[in-house]
């Protein structure tokens, strides 16, 4: 009875709108980096630990304003504790656990066990309650002992991503590290050993193991406090040995945290790049990098809102070093678009590599990722079109047919030839440029006539009616401008800036 | 019936192929030239007779071509430093011709430009604009694809104006192009030399026999346009 309670709750909460937008809402707020919110809940909470551990060291020498106390010790702590909770509930879904398994025993005709489910649950919970950051959560929200609120500090790493990063490269070279801790261990030990079997009953300083172990570890960090020095000749040669074996153990551990550190730089770097790219709402993601994509940048920079994918890791470097915002990756690969803000960002892919399966594969990984992803591609020849097509290719350029048909152009009609030569290249004397006919503007409601476009050195082409999809070429004198309509106009930069400034800026 | 344009298109590859196709189809006489024995075979297996091959890079040979003063020089060879070089030696005697290449990078654009070729089409600069424009202006895009496209509605064209049709001697104000659905864009005024007038700068021109002018408009009322031009109505 209890268990179809239970069952029914799990498919209450599965269809419940609320309950799925609240959770999705904290899971944003506490764990998802690419929500902007998340920052600020990030720096509230880094505010909290700071002022915990200020009121912790003033309140060692001072004594500490009831108010500091209650707010430390009550506030803090149930801000934490609320936390914690917040992300234990966040982590993974339990009714989802209780709605497989119920399924699964509907679909194998068997009984709903609901302890192994409960067990299943728990387990899941569990795993979180284990991990070394649930630990440090825990242990910043229990006030039994005063000091270890000093662990407070440790939660930082969850809101701080350099100490966090340093983590992970230390976390790659983890083999190594505990090899070198094990010998610092085995060295200490046996320095201290020796020590105490050398000058135990000799050294007034050294009163037990601990004593020459302390020695021993002082001793081989190159520290020497000086508390405790050797007395005899051996006590001193085995000093010398101890600390020659100290300066190689500093180096080995420098160099191999050095070496994790520049093997993971490239990757730190490029991770920063994606991170950066993804706050903004709207960017443009280039697969590989060509003469095509420099004469692209050159005119259009995307405001810095590009990130180029190149495999190459010399080409990265390279173009990284002339000032492009470029990260080693290969664009084919699922993960690897997957890195970015797909769920809010308007993203935009350009396939310009000159390898039309690679191109295809990349149009197909961005649509699997998301519909919404526009894509550009390059295409090595018409016959590649209908592929192109079909993968879902938003446009599709086949550099080769363009400048066949611009060349063709050249020769059979080379007057139209310089007129659209110096509109695809934005030359001045022919500017075609669309104007957007706002709700507010004063073009909504005029006639083309009335707008006079011969008199303001202007040439009319067509209008693109939003509403209707519509593209009116050469409208007639009577058609009346409607909001969201884009006229084609055709004539001089300045023509054009004029006019916009005049009906759209409210200048006249 | 209208004289055979002679084209010498240099390099028979991909490109070239599709350039030759759509020549010959504009009654162009197509002559291929190639240094390539296999290149040149296959030229020959797709039905261009009179292909010939040379060594480009010998002057004497290329003089020995015969090129015309109103011939066009296609120079679209796939090795960018001898297209260049190529560009360079029919410049320095075929002096009148038109010589239109190909570039595929934007160094060899400046040197091809430089080595005395009227128009060089950059293969990438050509498409870097149009992406460009697919961001900024997605309308104009659509329609300058119109332009560009083999199967388009809407179109640009240009007339040379016929001695005695209805434009002879007309001054651009007087002439509705309203009434034909097409719009005038520009044109050629010969008295001024070759420079381009755009329409919207309102300098009134007289028009005049073989002056060019250049239209926009569907096709059918460009044709429609241009039947009623070749009229004589004097």
């Amino acid at each position: 009875m209890f268990s179809k309670y239970i069952v029914k709750l799990a498919f209450g909460l599965y269809n419940s709108n609320r309950y799925n937008n609240t959770k999705k809402f904290f899971y944003d707020i506490l764990e998802n980096p690419n929500y902007n919110y998340k920052k600020i809940v990030d720096i509230f909470l880094i505010i909290l630990i700071f002022s915990s551990i200020i009121e912790l060291i003033y309140s060692i020498k001072n004594s500490v304003p009831m108010w500091m106390h209650i707010f430390d010790y009550y506030i803090v702590t149930i801000i934490f504790g609320v936390e914690y909770i917040l992300r234990l509930w966040i982590h993974g879904d339990m009714h989802k656990i209780i709605i497989k398994e119920y399924e699964t025993s509907q679909f194998l005709k068997s009984k709903f066990n609901f302890y192994t489910t409960l067990l299943k649950v728990l387990n899941e919970k569990w795993n979180y309650v284990i991990s070394p950051a649930a630990i440090i959560d825990l242990v910043a929200i229990m006030p039994t002992y005063r000091e270890f609120r000093i662990l407070r500090i440790f939660k930082l790493l969850r809101y701080t991503k350099s100490i966090g990063q340093f983590i992970n490269v230390l976390k790659t070279k983890r083999f190594e590290l505990m090899t070198l801790f094990l010998l610092l261990i085995f060295l200490i030990g046996t320095a201290g050993v020796a020590m105490y079997a050398t000058e135990g009953n000799i050294n007034k300083n050294i009163n037990s193991l601990f004593d020459a172990v302390y020695w021993a570890l002082i001793t081989t960090s190159t520290v020497g406090y000086g508390d405790i020095a050797p007395v005899t000749t051996i006590g001193r040669v085995i000093s010398m040995i101890t600390i020659i074996n100290g300066l190689v153990l500093i180096a080995f551990a420098t160099s191999v945290i050095v070496s994790a550190f520049l093997e993971k730089l490239n990757e730190i770097k490029d991770n920063r790049t994606i991170e950066t790219i993804n706050k903004e709402g709207r960017f443009v993601i280039i697969c590989g990098y060509g003469q095509m994509v420099k004469m692209l940048l050159e005119q259009n920079n995307f405001d810095n809102k590009y990130v180029i994918l190149e495999k190459d890791p010399d080409i990265t470097h390279q173009i990284t070093k002339e000032g492009f915002h470029a990260i080693t990756d290969d664009a084919s690969r699922h993960d690897v678009l997957a890195k970015f803000n797909i769920q809010y960002a308007d993203i935009s892919v350009l396939c310009l590599g000159n390898n039309d399966v690679e191109n295809i594969y990349i149009t197909l990984n961005a649509k699997s990722l998301s519909k919404e992803i526009k894509v550009i591609a390059r295409a090595s020849d018409q016959s590649m079109k209908k592929k192109f097509t079909l993968a879902g290719a938003d446009h599709i350029i086949i550099p080769n047919q363009t400048a066949n048909i611009m060349l063709l152009t050249s020769i059979n009609q080379p007057a139209v030839y310089n007129v659209l030569h110096a509109m695809l290249t934005g030359k001045n004397a022919a500017y075609l440029d669309e104007i957007k006919v706002l709700a507010y503007d004063k073009l909504v409601g005029k006639s083309i006539q009335e707008l006079e476009f011969k008199t303001k050195k202007l040439l009319l082409i067509g209008i693109q009616r939003q509403n209707h999809g519509d593209f009116i070429f050469n409208p007639p004198a009577s058609t009346i401008l409607l909001p969201n309509d884009i006229l084609l106009i055709m004539g001089l930069k300045i023509s054009v800036e004029h006019f916009v400034n005049t009906f759209q800026r409210g200048l006249v | 019936m209208k004289n055979k344009k002679q084209a010498w298109i240099f390099g028979y590859n991909k490109q070239s192929k599709s350039i030759a196709a759509s020549l010959v189809a504009e009654n162009f006489i197509i002559t291929i030239i190639e240094n390539d024995e296999k290149k040149f075979q296959d030229a020959l297996s797709d039905g261009y007779k009179n292909s010939v091959l040379i060594d480009v890079t010998e002057d004497l040979e290329l003089e020995k071509l015969d090129i015309k003063q109103n011939d066009w020089i296609l120079c679209l060879m796939q090795d960018e430093h001898l297209n260049v070089f190529l560009t360079l030696s029919l410049r320095s005697y075929c002096t009148c011709n038109k010589i239109v290449a190909i570039s595929h990078s934007i160094y060899s654009t400046q040197k091809l430009k430089m080595a005395g070729a009227n128009e060089v089409i950059d293969i990438y600069q050509v498409s870097a604009n149009r992406i460009h424009s697919i961001f900024e202006k997605p309308i104009v895009t659509k329609l300058m694809d119109n332009f560009i496209s083999t199967t388009h509605e809407i179109s640009f064209k240009e007339f040379t104006i016929p001695k005695n049709s209805f434009l002879d001697g007309m001054v651009i104000d007087e002439v509705d192009f309203d009434k034909f659905g097409v719009i005038f864009t520009g044109m050629i005024d010969k008295e001024l030399g070759n420079e381009f007038i755009f329409a919207a700068t309102n300098i009134n021109h007289k028009l005049d026999s073989e002056d060019i002018i250049i239209c926009i408009g569907k096709d059918e009322d460009l044709a429609k346009f241009e039947k009623y031009l070749h009229k004589d109505i004097r």
